[in-house]
């Protein structure tokens, strides 16, 4: 008579963050399921882009575009979409402008704000048109978190996709053993950002999170804000008008307190982070396994996490670069 | 219109993290200049030229010509993929990941074993030894530069004062960086004026009277290291020989000048033009730099000590130090340049003051040795090619202790064989750069191949529009730094003339090789066997994720 062993069920999930507009990033997402065979798909914040690039109209079909710090004269449609395909990928907006149009936006910068809102939604439905279409096919399911760099416009079309699940202050049932708590928002930052906070507010957002998880110790905090002093949160040391120090290489922790102190309070099995985009790193905080995969959008590579959960602990995991 | 465009790029970019301002140029290139050492690595292996004849300031600025071509490789690599792991990234990604983990792992991380006892030996050359001599402890002075124990010692020290770096963080080594840079210009400039304004005579009685009071030298020393040297067959010209064997003197002057680009991945964010410019300049301007102060150094020791003289102190010392002979010459010590050019002020404290400001090349630079070696361990370790706890780190001081132990561990092993000699192991240090050339040779490949494996990746960024004749500048500074390093790998392999000591005639060379290559394939290829049975896709890590 011999035991036979009973294989426990296991969910693997893939977790990227950080895209910031990038479209062959955010395309690389919603086929990373099949490539990596996951079960779930969790995208951390800041999805949306920095910069608008302006592409304007000289006579005809001549454009010129200052892109990479670098002039470009794009001349014909073909070029100018190949242009634009390439500012999209990176991460930036293309905007086909004349200049009078530039010297107007220039008398009225406010002006800027609301084509840049526009610009990012119309990104946004494309991107989400895109992953309602190919997650249909998958049946994969796919949340985001939308982070402290991205307005709240965007909460409203997230809700309203099929298939993308705004996750943002939700608990969410990945599995019958694990729930995950997401929140996009940060501490403090010099740049003014939409969604931070205090380090008293961060915690009692995450509290109000966490009170309503059946199970704290086998789930999943998804929070933007790695946890202060993890090596997960070391971004470069800046002068007070913004200049890395020592030519970026030294670094100083920057994450926040709260999620710190969460993590070490409730011992979830797994933290998913993101915001410091060149800390990418895995660490333990006990018995939680905490990860930042990291960010390279602009160079249209997805970094990211493939973890398998199996009910009591993570089986394994591995950080990817696709 | 341009300026219009301009302002109109600054006006359509938002507030949002990370948008910081453009990285200081000057902080970048001390980390270079200091990566090009020409006190610590310069001055070291120059010394060990003595039998070659080629002529050392020729050698010196053809290589630097080569070698700006990595500038413009590196510079390059770093703005289409920033920030990512730098060699190894690079090469899995272009090359596959097999060849990037072995290329990567005996580059950043075996091969430093081996570097710590060369530190080591400069530590006591430049530092224990003068220190003490000018502070009257002969014995300790000549025990340390002369005895296996002594240099073993300096080794420790070395992994002592490197941990310490690295338990003090990018941060801290920047600051003690920045410090250093100043202290040990001014250092430079003391004993280049010393140089300048003392004559041969001044320098021959200064040799005398310090070198007997500090060192117990007998006979006239000069004249005895004279004849010692040319017992020692030391007859490097400085300026003027033949071509040929000039080329045949680089691949000992890359020991020192062939690092311009250690520390460049570890710089900020490449956003665009400016900070791939930016990046060449810095490892460019220190580079260039360094070779000008190399040859205004190397002519005013001529002016001074006399080349002659210069050169067969060199030939006498190694002579000795190799064990060529068992009667050390009439100065028991390594020829420090910066210590003879300070026996020329008769004062102690001064002396004391111009060897302490010196050795602030040492003290400078030496964090070099293990803090990229980390990053590489823990590269490995997030691609679970490594076991998760070398990436663990304490909690309370933040020090990568176990990634900090595989450095020390073995750097202590590799140390006591090179202080005793065992198995000729002193003759490996050339093998130091060989490693590490081939794994630049590697990184120069994907450069070469960029453009045309990862073409997505290549036009989307600020070098797309950099080309030469219509082929990308990335892969014709590729061809000629690729072909440099194939011509050096050549001479040092088959070393036809035999001057490197560390060819495939090289029985432990060729085992110390072949070890960390073996090793580094075995840990590839079983960690990979034994996460694709633990159900990591290991094989998809690297691999672009296909967009439908």
């Amino acid at each position: 008579m011999f035991w036979k062993r009973q294989k426990k069920p296991t969910l693997t999930l893939f977790f990227a963050t950080d895209v910031h507009g990038s479209t062959i990033c955010w395309k690389k997402f919603i086929n990373a399921a099949k490539f990596y065979n996951a079960d779930v798909l969790i995208l951390g914040g800041d999805m949306t882009g920095k910069a608008l690039v302006p592409i304007v109209r000289q006579n005809g079909d001549r454009y010129r575009v200052t892109f990479l710090e670098q002039e470009f004269t794009v001349e014909g449609q073909e070029a100018l979409e190949e242009m634009k395909q390439k500012i999209t990928n990176r991460g930036y907006y293309p905007y086909v402008t004349t200049p009078d149009e530039i010297q107007t936006f220039q008398e009225n910068p406010e002006m800027v704000n609301a084509l840049f809102k526009q610009e990012v939604m119309k990104r946004l439905e494309e991107w989400l048109a895109y992953a309602d279409k190919k997650l249909a096919q998958m049946g994969i399911p796919c949340y985001v978190a939308p982070g402290n760099d991205d307005f709240f416009e965007i909460d409203e079309l997230i809700r309203a996709s099929r298939h993308v699940c705004l996750a943002d202050g939700e608990v969410v049932e990945l599995s019958a053993y694990h729930e995950m708590v997401s929140s996009g928002w940060s501490n403090r930052t010099p740049w003014r950002t939409f969604r931070e906070a205090d380090e008293e507010e961060l915690r009692r957002r995450y509290e109000d999170m966490i009170r309503r998880m059946k199970r704290p110790e086998t789930g999943v905090f998804n929070f933007h804000v790695p946890p202060y002093r993890s090596t997960l949160d070391e971004a470069p040391e800046l002068t007070e008008d913004l200049q890395p120090r020592y030519a970026g290489r030294a670094l100083v922790p920057v994450g926040s307190t709260a999620t710190r102190e969460v993590i070490e309070t409730y011992q979830p099995l797994l933290g998913l982070f993101g915001h410091i985009h060149e800390a990418r790193g895995v660490i333990r905080i006990g018995r939680t396994l905490c990860i930042n995969p990291g960010s390279a959008y602009e160079q249209g590579r997805l970094l990211g996490a493939l973890v398998t959960l199996a009910p009591d602990r993570v089986k394994h995991y591995v950080l990817t670069m696709g | 219109m341009m300026e219009r465009n301009a302002s109109a790029a600054t006006l359509f970019v938002r507030q949002a993290t990370g948008l910081v301002r453009a990285w200081s140029m000057f902080d970048a290139f001390i980390y270079a200049f200091f990566s090009v050492n020409l006190v610590t690595l310069g001055l070291y292996i120059i010394s060990q030229m003595y039998f070659l004849e080629g002529a050392l300031i020729p050698a010196i600025l053809i290589s630097t010509a080569f070698i700006l071509f990595e500038c413009i490789v590196y510079a390059g690599l770093i703005a289409v993929m920033p920030r990512a792991g730098g060699d190894y990234v690079w090469q899995t990604r272009i090359l596959g990941p097999g060849i990037g983990f072995v290329l990567a792992v005996t580059g950043w991380w075996f091969i430093l074993w081996l570097w710590v006892p060369l530190y080591g030996d400069m530590l006591r050359q430049m530092f224990f030894t003068p220190v003490l001599g000018i502070l009257g402890a002969r014995g300790l002075a000549l025990w340390f530069i002369q005895t296996p124990a002594g240099l073993f010692i300096s080794s420790v020290i070395v992994c002592l004062v490197v941990s310490i770096y690295v338990g003090l963080g990018m941060r801290r080594y920047a600051q003690i960086q920045r410090i250093s840079f100043f202290i040990s210009l001014v250092g430079l400039m003391v004993v280049l004026l010393l140089l300048l304004v003392n004559s041969v005579d001044t320098f021959r009685q200064s040799l005398e009277r310090e070198a007997t009071a500090m060192f117990g030298a007998t006979g006239p020393v000069y004249e005895g290291m004279l004849k010692a040297g040319e017992e020692a067959g030391a007859i490097q010209p400085l300026t003027t020989s033949p071509l040929w064997p000039i080329f045949l003197a680089i691949p000992y002057v890359v020991f020192f000048n062939l690092w311009p680009n250690w520390g460049a991945t570890l710089y900020g964010e490449v956003r665009g033009a400016s900070d791939f410019k930016r990046n060449f300049y810095s490892m460019a301007g220190a580079l260039v730099i360094t070779a000008i102060l190399a040859v205004i150094f190397m002519l005013l020791i001529a002016k001074t000590f006399t080349w002659d003289f210069f050169v067969k102190a060199n030939g006498a010392w190694w002579n000795y130090a190799w064990g060529y002979t068992d009667t050390p010459p009439p100065l028991p010590i390594w020829p420090y340049p910066a210590l003879l050019a300070a026996f020329m002020v008769p004062n102690r404290l001064v002396q004391l003051l111009i060897v302490l400001a010196m050795s602030a090349w040492w003290f400078g630079w030496s964090g070099t040795v293990f803090l990229s070696s980390t990053r590489v361990i823990f590269a490995a370790a997030f691609d679970r090619l490594l076991p998760e706890r070398v990436a663990d780190v304490d909690p309370r001081t933040h020090t990568p202790y176990v990634a900090l132990l595989l450095m020390v561990i073995p750097s202590l092993l590799i140390s006591a064989l090179f202080a005793w000699d065992v198995g000729g192991f002193q003759t490996l240090t050339l093998d130091a750069t060989l490693v590490i050339a081939v794994t630049y040779l590697g990184s120069t490949i994907a450069a070469i191949l960029l453009p045309y494996r990862k073409p997505e990746l290549y036009h989307a960024s600020p070098i797309a529009k950099y080309t030469v004749a219509g082929v990308p500048l990335i892969t014709v500074a590729g061809v000629i730094f690729g072909a440099f390093l194939v011509f050096l790998l050549y001479l040092w392999l088959f070393d036809p003339y035999q001057l490197y000591g560390i060819g495939l005639a090289n029985t432990s060379s060729v085992i110390l090789m072949g070890f960390l290559y073996a090793l580094a394939l075995l840990i590839y290829l079983g960690f990979r066997a034994y996460r694709m049975r633990q159900g990591i896709p290991i094989d998809k890590i690297h691999a672009e994720i296909p967009v439908e």
